[in-house]
């Protein structure tokens, strides 16, 4: 197209005044585009839309990389361009709650190093268009973070901040409670509240509560929501439930090691504070990890009635090739276990877009930023593993066909947006 | 009672001493190049080595079995052209810079043990590179080192000819790290032969092969000077398919036709490399390549972070790509595990001879409508997929995508 129009240009610039050449440029431009309401259709796909309630074929329609419409049929001339997807589910794009991708050079750290990872590596492949960084930095070091990695993100990177100065950055400093400073930490949410969603305590060892009540201080203060990683294993799980408020998330909630209480007792049963803090509104995510996630945790919960609220895959270096995988696999993984589509992909979408109090992310609603994946859902026998190396047989696997980001196409992968090649 | 707990001793003793093996593969179709094997076959492996390889191996035999029917078996794949060097250096692209990837995340999940990275370092910074990459990865990574001898910083700094030290770049590989440094790369540069002639130069000194990316002449160089007067027989040629003739000279014409001197050049030894990379693969230099016989000797990735979401995705997608294009799986096999082995003069790699590494690859091939795309996003249909269902390095066990390893979870509340 603007190809047609420089030819133009340069042909009638010789025998035009400028005026009368812009305004006729302008008139054609308008009316080129009159009849193309939208930059992108995706037509007849199972539409699942767990906040607006939608599960049908639908066609959904971008325009200047927002959601313009979604409707049962958009006519295909209205579009400068459109796809089938037929056969295929149409989903807001995927939210991860919970990686740690501040990636960097040091070596073998989390913070600005080689144990995290890069969220472009795993998330579109996966659906995912929105990760949340776990606390990988803290006031000291996000604006490396931000400058480093998440500024030249395809993916959008939110992120907790942790209330260690310096995150997760391996240092002895990472245990100083001098370093973990409410105001600080308050202020840094403050001058980045498009980014900062909510505050971490993880990783300490000490007995002290401070590092905890000045987490759950900073959310306070600031209208956000805490998350509660474990390896703090001088604090009873009770009592951290206990201090946790309605709209707070723990995660790694499956996990079966020493350091933490686990949430289904000896004789299979929730512990009566769990089930407590699951009627408070404490969230529970999962956290998948390299160590994460048990089946032996996952599946009696699930019967007893503690559901996860959101999947957090804890994707790092470590979780990469273990049962984790990838978002879409531990999605499948929850298919396996019995849990329903719409259900799985609720958790994957408005449940975490909700728990960061993000409304506009996690739905296809009209305006909201175009942010889509589009899923196929085969049919074989799979199997799903868990941080003990134990397997559980599946017949259903979500495949990541297309990953949209603000309208644009940043995964396809089978080249549907491709044209025919012509020998 | 003494003589049953004896008799259970000596019983248990003798069940453990007949475990010569720490894991079986049973059932599978092997397909091993190099050892001319293409048929239903079973490989045991034991302390992180091929340990036999035979039609049916007892499970009796093994501590480990994992059922393989209907999969096939291969030798641990090679990618021969990669960008691993990751760092954040400002201003640094490839090396040290965030255009280069971490490996483990992209090789295990496509069924790579090896990757060869396409001089990213070069003298003065490989040293950097192994220690924050190489010897952190649990994937096997190699090296060309560039001919400049800071590698791949930028495009400017890779015209510098002062930094294109043959003798450096001889020493750093015969000297000092003749086990990982496999070869020379030039690539980049924007004048004459001169990249190309000093790498050659170090190669002779080192005993290397050279890789060329020859893609950034403008007007271009002619290739058919580059393969028959500059290059040794047993260099590579890489981006073979590319189609960019206003940088690179292409191997297919406009007319479609594969330029006779490209079968010449390939009879002469060198050697044919994809590169797919995020932009050097396009279907109408392909396609008709292959339709007039013309076959690349190895296939790989050219995996940075511009191409893995682009048409290439990751090694998987690419052969499956070569097989729509109507080469068979034995050949695309072949093409990424002896075939750059031998490239890299690492008889040591890419089979599974009895005594070899065990570096194996358990791949599903998918049935269904698959689609491929290349640079110019155009779309090549396919019905097959390769996809990987279990990565073994050294012994181990490092991607199992359906747990086929696994016991059954129920194994695990027994325990309680």
């Amino acid at each position: 197209m603007s190809s047609i129009f420089s030819d133009f240009f340069r042909v009638t610039a010789h025998g035009l005044g400028r005026t009368l050449l812009l305004t006729l440029l302008l008139v054609t431009t308008q009316a080129f585009l009159f009849g193309q309401t939208y930059d992108l259709v995706l037509k007849n796909g199972r539409v699942i839309d767990p906040a607006n309630s939608l599960d049908q074929v639908m066609d959904v329609a971008i325009k200047d990389g927002r959601i313009a419409k979604v409707d049962k049929a958009i006519e295909s001339g209205a579009a400068l361009k459109y796809i089938d997807v037929r056969g295929l589910i149409v989903t807001p794009g995927l939210i991860d709650i919970h990686t740690h991708v501040f990636v960097g050079g040091k070596p073998d750290k989390f913070a600005d190093g080689t144990f995290s990872v890069s969220a472009d590596d795993f998330c579109p492949r996966s659906g995912v268009t929105t990760v949340v960084d776990a606390g990988t930095s803290g006031w000291k070091n996000f604006e490396v973070f931000k400058y480093n990695v998440i500024d030249r993100s395809k993916t959008r990177i939110l992120a907790f901040l942790n209330i260690a100065g310096k995150g997760m950055s391996g240092d002895p400093d990472q245990q100083k409670i001098e370093e973990m400073n409410t105001e600080a930490a308050v202020a840094m949410a403050q001058k980045y509240p498009e980014w900062i969603v909510g505050f971490k305590i993880g990783h300490y060892e000490g007995s002290e509560w401070s590092p905890f009540d000045r987490t759950i201080d900073a959310g306070n203060r600031t209208n956000k929501p805490v998350l509660v990683e474990c390896h703090l294993p001088q604090y009873p799980l009770a009592m951290q439930l206990q201090k946790m408020r309605k709209g707070d998330i723990i995660t790694h909630s499956f996990e079966e090691i020493t350091e933490r209480e686990p949430v289904i007792d000896g004789n299979g049963n929730l512990r009566p504070y769990v089930v407590d803090a699951n009627k408070k509104g404490v969230l529970f995510d999962v956290g998948h990890g390299g160590y994460g996630f048990w089946f032996s945790e996952a599946i009696p919960a699930l019967r007893e009635g503690l559901e996860p609220n959101t999947l957090g895959t804890d994707l790092h270096r470590f979780s990469i090739n273990a049962g984790m995988k990838s978002m879409t696999n531990l999605m499948s993984k929850y298919l396996a276990m019995g849990m329903s589509l719409n259900k799985v992909l609720e958790k994957a979408t408005v449940n975490a877009a909700r728990a960061i109090k993000r409304p506009e992310l996690g739905s296809l609603s009209p305006g909201n930023p175009a942010d889509i994946a589009v899923f196929s859902l085969y049919t074989g026998d799979f199997g799903f593993t868990d941080a003990g190396g134990n397997r559980l047989k599946g017949k259903q696997k979500l495949e990541t066909e297309l990953t949209i980001r603000d309208g644009s196409i940043i995964w396809d992968l089978n080249g549907r947006n491709a044209k025919p090649f012509l020998n | 009672m003494k003589n049953i707990i004896l008799f259970i001793l000596l019983f248990s003793f003798n069940a453990l001493l007949a475990q010569e093996y720490d894991l079986l593969l049973k059932g599978g179709h092997l397909i091993d190049p190099k050892n001319q094997l293409d048929t239903k076959m079973d490989v045991a492996v034991t302390s992180g080595k091929v340990a036999a390889v035979a039609a049916s191996i007892s499970p009796q035999k093994a501590k480990q079995v994992v059922d393989v029917t209907g999969l096939y078996v291969v030798p641990g794949l090679i990618d021969m052209h990669v960008h691993a060097f990751q760092g954040n250096t400002p201003d640094a692209y490839i090396a040290d810079g965030f255009t280069s990837l971490p490996p483990d995340g992209f090789t295990f999940r496509a069924g790579v043990t090896t990757v060869v990275d396409a001089g990213s370092s070069g003298w003065q910074n490989f040293r950097q590179f192994k220690k924050q990459t190489i010897d952190k990865s649990q994937t096997r990574v190699l090296a060309l080192i560039n001919i400049v001898g800071k590698g791949m910083v930028s495009r400017y700094e890779e015209q510098n000819t002062d930094d294109m030290n043959p003798v450096m770049t001889a020493h750093m590989i015969k000297r000092l790290f003749p086990e990982t440094i496999v070869g020379i790369k030039a690539s980049h540069y924007w004048g004459d032969f001169t990249a190309v002639d000093r790498a050659v130069e170090a190669g002779n000194l080192a005993g290397v092969p050279v890789m060329v990316d020859f893609g950034e002449h403008q007007p271009p160089l002619s290739i058919e000077s580059l393969f028959m007067e500059h290059l040794r027989p047993g260099d590579i040629y890489t981006h073979t398919f590319s189609y960019g003739p206003a940088f690179r000279e292409t191997v297919v014409d406009e007319s479609l036709k594969v330029k006779p001197f490209v079968f010449a050049a390939q009879k002469r030894g060198i050697v044919f490399d994809v590169g797919h990379g995020g932009g050097a693969f396009s279907w109408r230099q392909a396609l008709p390549a292959l339709q007039q016989g013309f076959r690349p000797n190895v296939i790989s990735t050219d995996l940075h972070a511009d191409s893995m979401n682009g048409g290439m995705k990751d090694m998987c997608n690419v052969l499956s790509k070569f097989m729509a294009m109507g080469m068979s799986l034995q050949e695309v096999i072949t093409c990424s595990t002896v075939n750059p082995a031998a490239t890299i003069r690492r008889p040591d790699l890419g089979h599974l001879s009895i005594g070899a590494e065990a570096d194996i690859t358990v791949l599903n091939l998918r049935k269904g409508d698959f689609g491929y795309t290349d640079v110019r996003r155009t779309l090549h249909k396919g019905a097959q997929k390769l996809e990987t269902e279990i990565t073994i390095r050294a012994g181990k066990v490092v991607w199992d995508l359906n747990g086929l390893s696994a016991p059954g979870w129920e194994t695990e509340l027994k325990k309680k």
